[in-house]
């Protein structure tokens, strides 16, 4: 068996048995190779976030709540905290170069790829519905694309950020959780009519 | 249907009569119209007797036309899906909705509870703290007669099958109030670009619009508020909720509002056009109980200006026998006409001490009532309006009150007297009056409830007589009726006004609004009667209601000044004043003016009592909202969590985590399955999925003094690929987590916590590193969720992973116990943890949870050779408490230091750590703290129930000293016999000794203290 036949998400069983609505206004995507590493470093260290920014291809995101896309998507999650979302297949790799490029610096890279579930969250309700069980502001004024915040999804913790104006918005969430937490989207979207799917992102 | 609907007008009215609605009141079959409430369908049908009142059973009747309403509570719908507690005023009709009367047994019109009146006078306020304290003892009979007694309606005994949810939602300005001032509130806030929220009860926007006669820009009152619904509407940030009640003002401007989706139409239609865009209640026509549509859905409305504007209410007149069926609220009266096209009564008499009700009683004219007469308390009588009505023929009473009213189940006639301005004189009628109505008007409170929930002050004026706001305490504003404006033309001006300022605050520029044309009627100024004396007095008329719902009068509350109550707050609690749904709303202005009068005080002096939520009832579903079943609580799910469920173990909940439990196998139970599941790992091998462990990595320059302090063992002296069982304390020295760390790299470790423990520890670290140590370089990085812990135990299992094709050596030598190493096992990458929570040889095979599954399918197939066994938690438990190895949270509480637990080797001479201090508190070093031991029961049978106390010896008289308690307990399957854990006192030095352990039901049994070590105490079977 080779590693990347073995590889499961862990929302099989719940895609398995997820409700399809004809007329979706809500479409929930689970992302099913994504990589995702994270990244501790002090962003006042210049040398740091410039090496880090080279070996990413595309800027360290510095400014509060907000994520870069590029060959990877970064999500700001603290003055010293990132997220790095690239490709599962990727994630190894990226882990190496980084690692090797801060190894002078004080940070700490750690491949989390098996903590983290991405969902993609779009249709015209999607923010209505995420609306439900989060506390923030997802007026599109707000919370554009651009935006991330780490916060509070019904009762599990996530990472949520705008992608696009469709709307879009990427959900990722603790991996014990995403069972609960696809299963409160699929209760909170059923009004709207709500379409699960998987699907790899290249 | 003139006959079925006798009080049904010919014309108008916002109902549609071409959709008539059937449906039942108290068994009795109805009909009423789309857009009727079920109040004004009651009203069509001539059911003026709708409920019988809280204590004394009086018949009671339909006062008010909306939230105000005291009396028309009922249950509606049945079985499971029945809502108690709800106003007829605020019910929807709707095809084949039932209804009940909350009160009255046998029957609303026969009710046996109406003895209670006869006896009215035994049961004043207070009378429950006097009448049922003797004997003491008998106190749990009475208070189940008295819960079965009070109370309005009955909670359905079946799980609600509705569904509900939570929207949260954020806007510029949320206005609260769609009449004419909350309209134009809204409309200037929405022209300016503001996000509003506009939230209205009722099914429509308009509020007295959609009754009123006033003409505003030429057009009717209710044709010109569509217009602004419209233009509203349009607005892109505009978001408007009808059917949505603004129930609590909390702190930072964050409020609440329940919406009715579905749940007001019992088979439902929800209105598309009403629907806010985008929350689509998609399948609503399943309609309620169906589960299928949301019935109701609670706002939590963050809003950075609030605009109040929930008008106002009008009050009663205090006089006798007030609360007999066909008294009601003059304005009431007015919209059951206008709006609802039923005629409440076909004489009447209209009672004033203001000119609002001169509108009603030509109201009642116009639709063919005849009215008897305009009874008005003042001497100069009312204004523009009483000139009208006396050009329609109907004679006014100037300087007169109505003393009483004659009738019991509806009322038959009024008695009425000269006004000699005394309100405690006693007085003789001099007329009478036969009618079938009594309209009512003692002038107007504004609905204060939200602006004093937000902590605004209220100041009275003395000019309209009414408590109106003053000064807001948070980011909030009223406008309107609300605000003390009396007239149409004032509340629409008030409401441009909040408006404007609200966008203004915000830092928007406002947008020019014109308030629209209106008339204005000149009125004559309100007079203060707050009671109408009567022949007797107060304590010997007839009774003087101020409070319906809660049968509060005139003579409670002097009552209550009699028996030396003086505070507002302390009456309240004495006669019930102002409690239940009233919330004050009708009662309290008539009850603190009372108190005011008998105290000799005026109103501001006595003040008013507090309005908190909800503002109406709000039901409990809504506030569940989606946390319910399933999903109120997560349930966390290890990587392997399928295989477990197709294994069909049972789980065990730690925490959120669904654990299995155990792995029976052909119907075995937990006991066999346990004992199987424990002797496997003894004498071959098992796995065991240990992924919820909590996992940390931390690393950075100063890592090892940051564990040092932490920690109690030496972490400085850990070599690069070592582990340490370490604990940590907290700062007053008792254990607070546990588990093993390892040194994976000079400047780098892992650290793994307790399955419970895994977030507070991390917190725990952070807080340290954040607010105390800033100047450690030391980054944490939570792993919990990344490696899933496949635990693989028994003296087989290095054969088994060997077996599996492992990349490096796993003989004793190179890879001993307590160590850890990266490896490849199976082709996969894993780091390789020898560690043993079983005291067996045993292998943590840490691996990207993505792969997990695949791993342990290797493990299983591959362990088939060993006959392994896949374990769950009961069995770990058990494999542990052979070794006498603790659980945090289960052998110790929070208040175990290490030294009880005999864990002194682990705390470092050498260094200081958290917690080292305090276990140098006398209370830590005395001899007599409980402390860690094992027990034997001496029947080698008894699994002694954990958290069993013991006891020195038996015989001794109650309550018997306790000197400590079993903590874990079990039958151990490779030992034969049952084993437990207790903290007993000073138990190390007890070791032989016997105590006695408190069973429940049976004689004490004898335990003998032994070592908490009860196999391989020298500990050689892990480190072969």
């Amino acid at each position: 068996m080779s590693e990347s036949t073995a590889r499961r998400h862990g929302l099989e069983p719940f895609l398995a048995s997820a409700e399809s609505a004809a007329q979706a206004r809500v479409e929930i995507r689970v992302v099913s190779n994504r990589g995702f590493l994270n990244l501790r470093l002090d962003q006042g260290d210049g040398a740091a976030v410039k090496d880090t920014t080279q070996v990413l291809g595309q800027p360290l995101p510095l400014a509060s709540n907000t994520c870069t896309a590029g060959d990877h998507r970064v999500y700001w999650l603290g003055p010293d905290e990132w997220l790095i979302e690239t490709g599962a297949d990727r994630a190894a790799r990226l882990v190496s170069e980084l690692s090797e490029a801060l190894a002078r610096y004080h940070a700490a890279l750690n491949d989390v790829s098996g903590g983290h579930v991405a969902l993609c969250v779009s249709g015209i309700d999607a923010r209505t519905v995420l609306a439900k069980g989060c506390t923030l502001d997802l007026h599109p004024r707000e919370f554009g694309p651009g935006q991330c915040a780490r916060t509070g999804l019904a009762k599990a913790v996530v990472v949520l950020a705008a992608i696009d104006d469709a709307p879009t918005c990427t959900v990722i969430v603790g991996r014990s959780f995403s069972d609960y937490l696809c299963r409160w989207l699929a209760h909170a979207a059923r009004p709207h009519g709500v379409h699960f799917s998987m699907v790899r992102e290249t | 249907m003139a006959v079925a609907q006798p009080n049904r007008l010919q014309e108008g009215g916002r109902i549609d009569r071409s959709r008539p609605l059937a449906f039942s009141f108290n068994g009795k079959a109805c009909e009423g119209f789309a857009g009727d409430t079920l109040a004004s369908a009651l009203i069509a049908n001539g059911e003026s007797l709708v409920g019988r009142s809280f204590k004394l059973r009086r018949p009671r009747g339909i006062v008010g036309s909306g939230a105000e309403e005291p009396n028309a509570i009922m249950q509606v719908g049945e079985g499971a899906a029945a809502q108690p507690n709800l106003l007829a005023t605020q019910v929807e009709l709707h095809d084949g909705l039932v209804a009940h009367s909350t009160k009255g047994w046998p029957t609303v019109r026969f009710d046996i509870g109406a003895i209670n009146d006869v006896f009215g006078r035994m049961l004043g306020a207070g009378f429950y703290y006097k009448t049922f304290m003797y004997p003491r003892s008998w106190w749990k009979l009475y208070e189940r007669l008295i819960r079965a007694s009070a109370g309005f309606g009955r909670a359905p005994g079946e799980p609600d099958p509705d569904t509900y949810e939570h929207m949260n939602a954020h806007c510029d300005v949320l206005v609260a109030g769609g009449g004419p001032a909350g309209l134009m509130a809204a409309l200037a806030a929405a022209r300016s670009g503001a996000r509003v929220i506009l939230a209205d009860e009722q099914h429509e926007f308009g509020g007295s619009l959609l009754d009123c006669t006033d003409s505003i820009d030429g057009k009717p009152g209710a044709e010109w508020a569509t217009g602004v619904v419209a233009e509203l509407r349009n607005h892109t940030d505009c978001t408007l909720l009808p059917r949505s009640t603004v129930f609590g003002y909390h702190d930072y401007n964050f409020l609440t509002i329940a919406e009715r989706c579905s749940s007001h139409a019992g088979i439902a239609h929800a209105d598309a056009e009403d629907a806010p865009q985008g929350h689509g209640d998609g399948g609503a026509a399943a309609g309620r109980g169906s589960g299928e549509a949301v019935a109701e859905r609670l706002w939590r409305v963050r809003a950075r200006q609030v605009v109040l504007a929930q008008g106002s209410f009008e009050r009663p007149l205090v006089f006798c026998n007030n609360d007999r069926p066909g008294v009601m609220q003059a304005s009431a009266v007015s919209t059951y006409i206008k709006r609802y096209a039923v005629l409440p009564g076909r004489r009447a008499v209209v009672f004033t001490n203001n000119d609002s009700a001169y509108r009603t009683a030509i109201d009642l004219a116009t639709a063919g009532a005849e009215v008897a007469a305009i009874v008005d308390s003042r001497p100069g009588g009312g204004g523009e309006l009483a000139g009208q009505a006396r050009d329609l023929g109907i004679p006014v009473l100037e300087g007169h009150v109505m003393t009483d009213v004659a009738g019991r189940h509806r009322v038959r006639g009024a008695s009425i007297a000269r006004w000699s301005g005394d309100s405690w004189a006693s007085i003789t009628p001099s007329i009478r009056i036969d009618c079938d109505l009594v309209a009512v008007s003692g002038g107007w409170s504004p609905a204060v409830h939200l602006h004093s929930q937000a902590g605004g002050r209220l100041a009275w004026d003395d000019s309209q007589l009414g408590f109106v706001p003053a000064q807001a305490r948070q980011a909030h504003d009223s406008a309107g009726a609300g605000n003390g404006r009396r007239s149409l033309v004032e509340c629409l001006a008030d409401g441009v006004r909040a408006g404007t300022e609200a966008v203004s605050k915000l830092g928007l520029k406002p947008a020019a609004v014109e308030p629209p044309v209106v008339a204005l009627v000149g009125e004559n100024p309100i007079e203060a009667l707050w009671r109408v004396p009567a022949a007797k007095d107060a304590d010997r008329c007839p009774k003087q209601f101020i409070d319906f719902q809660n049968d509060t009068s005139v003579a409670d509350i002097r009552l209550a000044v009699r028996e030396g109550y003086r505070n507002v707050e302390h009456v309240k609690r004495y006669t019930a004043l102002g409690f239940g749904t009233d919330q004050g709303k009708l009662a309290n202005i008539n009850g603190m003016a009372v108190l005011a009068d008998i105290l000799g005080k005026s109103i501001p002096e006595v003040g008013t009592t507090t309005f908190r939520p909800a503002y109406t009832p709000v039901s409990f579903g809504v506030g569940a909202g989606e946390s319910v079943g399933p999903l109120y609580d997560p349930v966390r799910k290890t990587a392997l969590h399928e295989w477990h469920e197709a294994a069909g173990a049972p789980m065990e909940v730690v925490g959120q985590w669904h654990r299995p439990w155990y792995f029976p196998r052909d119907g075995e139970d937990l006991h066999a399955a346990v004992a199987r599941e424990c002797l496997a790992v003894r004498n071959s091998v098992g796995a065991m999925d240990a992924s919820t462990l909590g996992k940390i990595d931390a690393r950075g320059p100063d890592v090892v003094e940051f564990l040092e302090r932490i920690y109690t063992h030496n972490v400085g002296r850990m070599k690069a690929g070592r582990c340490a069982y370490g604990i940590m304390l907290g700062e007053d020295g008792m254990l607070m987590d546990d588990g093993v760390m390892a040194r994976v790299g000079e400047q780098h470790f892992y650290l793994t916590t307790t399955t419970g423990g895994a977030a507070n520890v991390l917190n725990w670290l952070e807080r340290w590193l954040q607010t105390e140590w800033p100047e450690l370089d030391v980054y944490l990085t939570s792993l919990t969720e990344h490696y899933s812990t496949i635990a693989v135990a028994g003296p087989n299992s290095r054969r088994l992973l060997e077996s599996l094709g492992c990349g490096i050596p796993l003989d004793k030598e190179s890879f001993p116990f307590m160590t850890v190493r990266p490896a490849v096992l199976a082709g996969m990458h894993v780091t390789l943890f020898r560690v043993s929570f079983s005291g067996e040889l045993a292998f943590e095979i840490n691996i990207d949870s993505n792969r997990a599954l695949a791993m342990w399918q290797r493990v299983m197939e591959a362990g088939q050779a060993f006959d392994i066994a896949p374990y769950g938690t009961e069995t770990m438990h058990v494999l542990r408490a052979e070794k006498g190895f603790i659980i945090v949270g289960q052998d110790t509480d929070g208040s175990v230091t290490p030294v009880d637990l005999g864990m002194n080797w682990l705390l470092s001479k050498e260094k200081d750590f958290l917690g080292k201090r305090s276990l140098r508190r006398p209370d830590c070093l005395r001899e007599d703290r409980k402390q860690l031991v094992g027990l034997l029961s001496s029947d080698e049978q008894t699994v002694l129930p954990e958290g069993t106390q013991l006891i020195e010896e038996t015989g001794q008289p109650t309550p018997v000293p306790m000197c400590g308690h079993v903590t874990s307990s079990y039958r151990s399957p490779c030992l034969g016999h049952p084993i437990a854990l207790a903290l007993v006192a000073g138990g190390r030095k007890r070791k032989g000794e016997t105590v006695y352990a408190a069973l429940p039901g049976r004689e004490p049994l004898p335990v003998q203290i032994v070592a908490p070590t009860f196999y391989d105490p020298k500990g050689r079977r892990q480190h072969v």
